[in-house]
């Protein structure tokens, strides 16, 4: 008994320690984001207008970014993971909530697809979107239409999923994302299945499906496919939206002569967000919440989605965008499309498990 | 008198002067290790850390957990046996392919004349010292399929369509022994310089034709070289990750990808840590071998 | 006599061969730098471009500025553990834990990277569990991962040349009173300065390219080179990568050899000497 006590008093004497630090106005701000995310004006804008240093640091997958978080004390004040993965660390305890008072700006927020992001982190409590996409198709228009014909429609899954058509693909290059959630949901939908299922037989069916065209996917990537698109390397992409538009955007830069574009499939596909979230051990929790502010600023919001071609829940943020990337459907799905996609839910597990297990047979060819 | 002088001061200062080395070696080595073969034994969980206590202490009672589940499922487990073999498989070729090319280089480096030797050891020894990364990156450019050997070979008509090498086993073997060549010729031209050449003239002398004379003497003269060499680029190719994953195709079976993707893809540290003891397990033969070698070495140079 | 001389065309076509496939990749990487195109492999005319676009970096800068600090911090750390640890080796060799001691300075130099990344990174997020330090990750836990992958270069080199060395200049200043520690550092470490200069530079080097370490041990703000060129690298080929790999390279060739040539016109002069001594007596 005693000794719990003396444990107490040493312990919130520690606490103390650190808090007087925290007292001072915080000068510094550790971001971690996904590489290719931001515009160039952004961080200097903010430190401009702050007098905060920012120290910005890159991933690539919600995977690497989890491993860190896990690890502990990563020191970040702001990481931004997809929605399906920070609920599941939310759950696990590692964000804390968002000071609402100290972020004016979310009333710039679009109501609908803030509550689309409920069921990750319900009341919006712990997070803010930072950008939205959808997975989808990629193509080299000129290379596919000459290999498949002008009459094949492109708006389905079934060129990437009948190898009657994804086998005549093979020469010129396929790329499937380097993500077993987003495949497999792709799949499971594709099949018919709920994309977000918990029976492991309907990954296992997913598997065999993606089996048939294993053959055929000449890399498994999440960044690099961007350039190889642009450069003529593959023809077909799994992708996300704004990475295919950048590599259009590229490609048009360097004034190659063949078509890039992004379709949506008729039948669905998954939509995701990307959410700034505050870790619990964040050193500069000020700063943390006066960079969402700075975030949501319709005009800075803008201008990220200027150069990344990702859209962002800031509803006061798209008539500042650029006209033609505002009415590109392909960025900004219409209500018509709205309609026919599907967010990305957590999954338990051992279903996590099944499916990262299966993801490394299906890579390897085994 | 001198020897005994030097023992008469040690003492003292002795246990201080080998106690430092060999505690940092053992905090920041070994006691790493045993933290790895503990965390094997562990599960598990979302939170931080990522896995459970092996120990824990309730109401007086000292309870160890022992969770032998992760050696179960990796014995049971095909898919890690089989990138076991295919990474000895990957190293032990590229170690082949670095003894066929730098035993001839190590060979005539130090057949040359002297003035020359240092130099062409230099011309070996200077990629070494530029980034092994550069040097990774290097090859991307080359072997693409719209790369520069492609199209080389292409303008020659050798081809007519590209070969596929980035992103496959071809790459990574190319990229091994390109990085890894210069631990070959090294230990191996060590040995090669300070033969005795009056062995082979004796050998001529007796009539023996150049090639036999090779392998009669020249080849078990040089044997320790060899072996030295092969594991110094056979070890560390086992466990490679930069090659595998920047020239490799996602078939390419490492086991040191393998490790990475557990650790920062799967979050499973407790299967990682498994992975690595089974893998250090897997080293433990070449690595005593090595260290036996060394000693060796040493006795030499006394 | 003549027998003994290797066929020289075939010398020359193996010694061709061999430095072809270590220098042609590295002559292309240098060569397409200078390519006006940001497409790599087609050459569009000359340009410097990429060497400019490389000064407006600041990731690239920064992580770079970075790199050498931890290098700087890591070699001279490594040179003095490292040096102990040698001398070690070379003359208290005779205790029981010896076998173990010197499996612990051999081992790191064979231990494939990502075993010893996964091993300190336990050990640090033990330690941190256990005793709240080191609290987190960053340029201190990289640092002490590099010293570890430092000292055992460092170690047997320094333990090789201590081996060599001649023990009467040591033996003679014990004779006439000085204290060990005295002796160690007026009389042993000048002799064996060559030996921790090419330690300290190995030491540099391995520091400043080392990934999967650095990988396992950063933290925010703690982005190093290799990490950035990885990173970028594995997005595709990128001009600016082929500018700063032809910078990177320049400098070091340049380093070594005029190291090497220095080491060399040393040695010479020291064997001048020692002749000149021995003609005199």
């Amino acid at each position: 008994m005693k000794k719990k006590l003396v444990k107490k008093v040493l312990c919130s004497l520690l606490l103390l320690l650190p808090s007087a630090g925290v007292l001072a106005e915080d000068k510094v701000l550790n971001v971690y984001n996904w590489s290719d995310y931001i515009a160039k004006s952004t961080i200097p804008g903010f430190e401009k207008q702050t007098g905060v240093k920012v120290k910005y640091d890159v991933y690539d997958s919600d995977d690497t970014l989890q491993a860190k978080m896990m690890t502990g004390r990563a020191g970040y004040d702001i990481v931004v993971p997809t929605s399906n993965f920070m609920a599941k660390q939310i759950e696990a305890g590692i964000y804390q909530k968002l000071d609402k008072s100290k972020i004016p700006n979310l009333a710039n927020l679009d109501k609908a697809l803030m509550a689309k992001i409920q069921d990750a982190d319900p009341g919006n409590a712990h997070g803010v979107p930072w950008a939205y996409g959808t997975d989808g198709l990629g193509y080299n228009f000129t290379k596919v239409k000459a290999i498949l014909g002008k009459d094949t429609p492109l708006d389905s899954w079934d060129i990437l999923f009948d190898p009657k058509y994804v086998s005549k693909l093979k020469g010129c290059g396929v790329s499937v994302l380097d993500q077993a959630n987003d495949v497999f949901a792709v799949t499971l939908h594709h099949l018919g299945k709920d994309p977000n299922s918990k029976n492991p037989a309907d990954y296992q069916a997913a598997f065999e499906l993606l089996k048939k065209i294993r053959p055929y996917i000449t890399q498994f990537n999440s960044s690099g496919y961007i350039n190889d698109l642009a450069n003529g390397d593959i023809c077909l992409a799994l992708g996300w939206s704004g990475d295919v538009n950048i590599a259009k955007h590229r490609a048009a830069e360097a004034k190659r002569t063949y078509q890039l574009g992004y379709v949506i499939p008729k039948s669905g596909a998954p939509i995701w967000f990307d959410v700034m979230v505050i870790p619990k051990d964040a050193p500069h929790v000020d700063a943390a919440l006066k960079w969402i502010n700075y975030i949501e600023n319709p005009e800075v919001n803008a201008a990220i989605t200027d150069e990344v071609f990702y859209p962002t829940a800031n509803a006061a943020a798209r008539k500042f965008v650029k006209p033609e990337i505002a009415n590109d459907p392909s960025i900004y799905p219409p209500e018509s499309v709205m309609k026919t996609l599907f967010l990305l839910k957590p999954l338990p597990s051992d279903i996590m498990r099944l499916q990262n297990r299966l993801w490394t047979q299906l890579k390897t060819g085994r | 008198m001198k020897s005994l002088n030097f023992s008469r001061w040690f003492p003292s200062g002795r246990t201080t002067v080998i106690g430092v080395p060999f505690l940092f070696l053992f905090v920041f080595f070994l006691l790493p290790f045993l933290l790895v073969v503990g965390i094997s034994f562990s599960q598990q969980q979302l939170g931080i850390p990522p896995y459970t206590p092996l120990t824990k202490m309730e109401d007086d009672v000292f309870t160890l957990v022992l969770n032998i589940g992760h050696y179960k499922f990796m014995l049971g487990d095909d898919l890690y046996f089989a990138t076991y073999i295919s990474s000895v498989q990957m190293a032990f070729v590229s170690t082949v392919l670095c003894l066929l090319i730098g035993y001839p280089m190590a060979y005539y480096i130090a057949r040359a004349s002297e003035s020359a030797r240092d130099t062409l050891m230099m011309m070996v020894m200077l990629p070494f010292w530029t980034s092994y990364l550069i040097r990774v990156y290097a090859w991307i450019g080359i072997l693409k399929n719209d790369g520069f050997l492609n199209q080389f070979l292409m303008w020659l008509g050798v081809i007519d369509t590209p070969l596929r090498l980035y992103h496959t086993n071809w790459g990574v073997y190319i990229g091994m022994v390109f990085s890894y060549l210069p631990f070959m010729i090294m230990p191996l031209y060590a040995h090669l310089v300070k033969m005795d050449l009056r062995l082979l003239e004796a050998a001529y002398d007796l009539g023996a034709r150049p090639w036999k004379a090779f392998v009669q003497v020249t080849l078990p003269l040089s044997k320790n070289g060899i072996i030295a060499g092969s594991l110094l680029v056979f070890i560390p190719a086992v466990g490679e990750y930069v090659i595998p994953e920047l020239l490799g195709g996602s078939d390419t079976l490492m086991i040191g990808r393998v490790m990475w993707d557990e650790f920062f893809n799967n979050m499973d540290w407790p299967m990682a840590a498994t992975v690595t003891c089974a893998m250090v397990l897997l080293l433990l033969v070449p690595m005593a071998l090595f260290q036996h070698y060394q000693a060796k070495v040493m006795e030499e140079v006394k | 006599m003549s027998t003994m001389k290797p066929s020289k065309p075939l010398s020359y076509a193996v010694l061709g061969f061999g430095y072809a496939f270590l220098y042609l990749p590295i002559a292309l990487l240098i060569i397409y730098s200078f390519n006006e195109s940001k497409l790599v492999t087609v050459w569009s005319g000359f340009s410097t471009k990429w060497y400019w676009a490389l000064l407006e970096d600041d990731e690239l800068i920064n992580a770079a500025l970075l790199s050498i600090k931890i290098a700087l911090m890591t070699a001279t750390a490594a040179v003095v553990i490292g040096t102990w640890a040698g001398f070690v080796m070379a003359r208290l060799n005779r205790f029981r834990l010896f076998p173990l001691f010197a499996g612990m300075i051999n081992a790191p130099l064979v231990i494939p990277e990502v075993i010893q990344g996964i091993s300190l990174l336990l050990l640090f997020v033990a330690m941190e569990q256990a005793f709240g330090w080191p609290e987190g990750r960053g340029v201190f836990t990289i640092w002490i991962g590099h010293v570890m992958l430092c000292v055992s270069y460092v170690a047997i080199v320094v333990q090789s040349r201590v081996r060599e060395l001649n023990r009467s200049l040591e033996e003679a200043a014990m004779d006439l009173g000085a204290r060990p520690l005295k002796v160690f550092f007026v009389i042993t470490l000048p002799l064996i300065s060559q030996a921790l200069v090419s330690g300290w530079l190995l030491s540099f080097t391995l520091s400043l390219d080392d990934l999967v370490l650095t990988a396992f041990l950063s933290g925010p703000g703690s982005t190093t080179l290799p990490m950035v060129i990885f990173s970028r690298v594995r997005l595709g080929l990128n001009p600016e990568m082929n500018a700063l790999a032809t910078l990177f390279i320049i400098v070091v060739s340049v380093g070594v050899v005029a190291g090497n040539l220095y080491m060399r016109s040393v040695q010479r002069k020291r064997d001048r000497e020692m002749q000149l001594a021995f003609n005199q007596a």
